[in-house]
């Protein structure tokens, strides 16, 4: 797969589609029992809903 | 918390892990540190798994052989209160 960096080729990109930037394993929680709890044990991934706006 | 619920909340917590790093190695098959990390991880569980089940009862029928008792008909039913 062809691992484009966004920011270097955003016009590279076809338009009117939807892209997830690709998660990089850099770490975990230290506390695993507070990522139990969160629901993952990726800090980038913790992604509270407040209903409002994303956080 | 007894130390049984205590093991038995952290085989939980380490259970999770493994599914999250799992789901990561599901994209990214070829993160080697990912796949240390899931190594580590599974080996962890698989001694609190043993520990457990040699100290309280099987968790899993592949930990239940027996001598006197059959142990896995002799552990706690989930509506016994066994799941916390």
């Amino acid at each position: 797969m062809q691992d484009y960096k966004y920011d270097n080729n955003i016009d590279k990109f076809p338009v009117a589609m939807a892209y997830v930037p690709w998660q990089r394993f850099e770490k975990m929680f230290d506390d695993l029992e507070k990522a139990y709890h969160i629901g993952t044990i990726f800090p980038e991934l913790d992604k509270p809903f407040t209903g409002r706006r994303c956080v | 918390m007894g130390s049984r619920e205590q093991l038995l909340n952290d085989i939980g917590i380490v259970s999770f892990v493994l599914v999250d790093l799992g789901l990561y190695l599901d994209t990214h098959p070829f993160d080697r540190n990912a796949m240390e990390y899931f190594n580590h991880y599974n080996r962890i569980k698989h001694q609190m798994v043993k520990e457990f089940s040699m100290k309280y009862y099987p968790l899993t029928m592949d930990m239940a052989e027996s001598n006197k008792e059959w142990r896995w008909g002799a552990a706690p039913l989930p509506w016994e209160g066994a799941c916390g």
